[in-house]
């Protein structure tokens, strides 16, 4: 391409990396936060934040199965779906709900959940309409308002350009070791040439392994040659003989009891007598081809499967099961997906992966900023800037500071929405995709300092809101939180806390106009001198 | 190495036309096509790369298939990175072209699909 190999690899760095950078920013942000995808459910939903974590956790799971289970054949006996979501270390509600019959014109047949206090199985109120961590979940692969498909196309290619962007980056960085350890603050694109490094070299391993991994999730979609060459029925024979538990019994018309599952039960305990059991599903329950199916979790294991079985419903009789023991190629595939979602991660190592995950952000956001920075740098004094020039000062604004000032509103509106609104969990999607509207709206209006300034305001009243909305809507505030131990919410509390005085830091530290232009001034002659230099 | 990344980031504007402020049309061809030899050549000769691979490791089948695509972004990431190291365009889209068929042709051989 260029002269000389280093020369095309900082090329290449360069523009790979511009042309997905926002694409980029959003997925890193909403990936970063799906690490506690379970934790902002749990708050985005206080109608359960009452109920208080087991004690004994898995010594209960067999009556509770046994409770839901007579639960179930009295509400629903000829549904073709049940479902029982056992509480987890991360989530202490225990649910149930089952499938009604599918309408004409319905995509999928409804589910109709009930939640459960796992300590007393009393029925709790039903949780607000809000899809929680969910969302931020789904818009970190599935973006929103576009087909999945395409959508999943899109991330898998932008996610190529941030891999072939890291390895360029190692390739054109050569003192990574003395990189980690020098920042030079206020001197410009310099600074944030530095931050890049120090965002980018500290957490390297974290940005190889999580990019490879996030591909490798959407793997068969991107290349399922291999299977369709070796399979003759394709990827859908090999999904087959890898995970045999999910070959769906056809429904039937003859009806048959379900067995007891106590007896099915009876059998997993004989194989792993302290068997932790995440959910059990019924398929076409109560007729001659039921179905049961028990998920156990992961544990301690680099795996993001864990042991599986599939019993018949009628005699009992173990069909198939998976996850038991794996081949070497077999547990390759599994743990980079077990890396990529960090399920495995206990709460110090969730931590981690979290800061990780915002040294990320910070990666591509500095990258961003010192694109425009150099041009602007470079621009003489009658010089106007070109519209690409334009076009990136108004991304960078409305993607860096929109996106966190969304996420505030998001959970703002999740508090102050009616509940009885109609497709409530939908609107407060909409209040995410406004307040970053607005943000756009700022960018496109003006990219000054005093305009960054402006937002990094706003974004700063958006995250104190949260914990004070909170604390006026609900029972609990942070400081309750604190006292009674309820982790989960005092840490999405603290972490707004802790935004909102980033973005007061940072309203500070911008300059007002006229520093700017000595600054400028000084900057340039230092560079001059550098040069010659 | 910074002021040469610099230049190198300059580099999108050939000098001579730099003063026009506008990038000669030929140079933006020469672009896209590395950006379609790296993307759309990257992903034929990975496609083929893996699913040869997963015919010929001596695995059971499941395991050749879940072995070969993992690695498949390791390929498709080397390629792609190849294909704007290498000066000549021409190079570069002969041999993609070449190694793809080259590759399909002993598939196809394999699989008896002539």
């Amino acid at each position: 391409m260029k002269e000389s190999f280093f020369r095309s690899m900082a090329w290449l760095h360069t523009w790979v990396g511009l042309l997905v950078c926002w694409l980029l920013f959003l997925i890193f942000f909403a990936g970063t936060i799906s690490f506690f995808k379970d934790e902002v459910t749990i708050w985005a939903e206080p109608e359960t934040h009452h109920v208080k974590q087991q004690v004994q956790r898995v010594q209960s799971q067999a009556e509770q199965i046994n409770y839901v289970f007579a639960q179930l054949q009295h509400q629903a006996p000829n549904s073709l779906s049940w479902r029982i979501n056992l509480p987890e270390p991360r989530n202490p509600i225990l649910s149930y709900g089952y499938a009604e019959p599918k309408q004409p014109g319905q995509r999928r047949a409804p589910f109709n959940y009930t939640h459960l206090d796992p300590n007393t199985l009393e029925q709790l109120p039903a949780p607000r309409d809000t899809k929680g961590g969910n969302f931020f979940y789904r818009l970190h692969f599935d973006l929103h308002y576009i087909d999945v498909f395409t959508a999943r196309i899109i991330v898998c290619l932008a996610s190529l350009f941030m891999l072939v962007a890291l390895v360029t980056g190692i390739v054109i960085h050569k003192r990574i070791f003395k990189d980690m350890f020098s920042f030079r603050a206020n001197k410009g694109s310099r600074s944030w040439l530095d931050a890049h490094n120090v965002s980018s070299v500290l957490a390297l391993p974290f940005h190889i392994m999580i990019t490879y991994t996030g591909i490798i999730t959407l793997i068969f979609m991107l290349f399922p040659y291999p299977a369709e060459t070796v399979y003759e029925d394709g990827l859908k024979q090999m999904f087959e003989e890898a995970l045999p538990i999910n070959k769906r019994a056809k429904p039937s018309e003859e009806q048959r009891p379900l067995i007891a599952i106590n007896d099915v039960l009876d059998q997993i305990y004989t194989k792993s007598p302290n068997a932790d059991i995440s959910y059990v599903f019924v398929r076409n329950a109560n007729t001659a081809t039921s179905q049961i199916v028990v998920y156990l979790a992961t544990g301690k294991d680099v795996v993001d499967n864990g042991p599986r079985y599939l019993f018949n419903g009628v005699t009992g009789e173990l069909e198939a099961s998976s996850g038991e023991d794996w081949s070497a190629s077999a547990q390759f595939y599994d743990s980079m997906t077990a890396l990529h979602s960090g399920r495995l991660a206990e709460p110090l190592l969730r931590w981690l992966y979290f800061f990780c995950g915002v040294a990320g952000c910070a990666m591509i956001a500095t990258g961003c900023i010192m694109w425009a920075k150099r041009l602007r740098e470079r621009l003489k004094a009658d010089q106007k800037p070109s519209f690409g020039l334009k076009l990136v000062e108004t991304l960078n604004l409305a993607t860096l500071m929109g996106l966190p000032f969304a996420t505030a509103a998001f959970f703002i509106a999740n508090r102050l929405l009616p509940l009885e609104l109609a497709e409530r969990a939908d609107k407060e999607i909409l209040v995410f995709f406004l307040a970053w509207l607005a943000m756009l709206i700022i960018a496109v209006s003006g990219r000054e300092k005093h305009h960054w300034r402006y937002s990094a305001w706003l974004n700063a009243i958006a995250c104190f809101l949260v914990p004070v909305v909170n604390a006026l809507t609900t029972d609990g505030n942070w400081i309750t939180y604190l006292l009674t131990k309820q982790w989960a919410l005092f840490g999405i509390d603290s972490a707004f806390i802790c935004a909102g005085l980033l973005f007061l830091l940072q309203s500070k530290k911008i300059p007002s106009h006229k520093t700017v232009i000595n600054k400028a001034k000084s900057n340039k002659n230092r560079l001059l001198k550098e040069q010659q230099g | 190495m910074h002021s040469q990344s610099l230049d190198a980031m300059a580099g999108n504007r050939p000098k001579n036309t730099a003063k026009k402020r506008s990038v000669s049309l030929s140079y933006r061809v020469a672009v896209f096509l590395r950006f379609v030899a790296a993307i759309m050549g990257g992903y034929a000769f990975t496609s083929v790369l893996i699913s040869l691979l997963a015919v010929l490791l001596p695995l059971n089948k499941l395991d050749s298939v879940l072995l070969t695509t993992t690695l498949s972004v390791f390929f498709y990431c080397c390629v792609f990175i190849w294909v704007f190291a290498v000066k000549s365009l021409k190079t570069v889209w002969i041999t993609i072209l070449l190694t793809t068929s080259g590759q399909l042709l002993a598939l196809s051989f394999i699989k008896g699909w002539l």
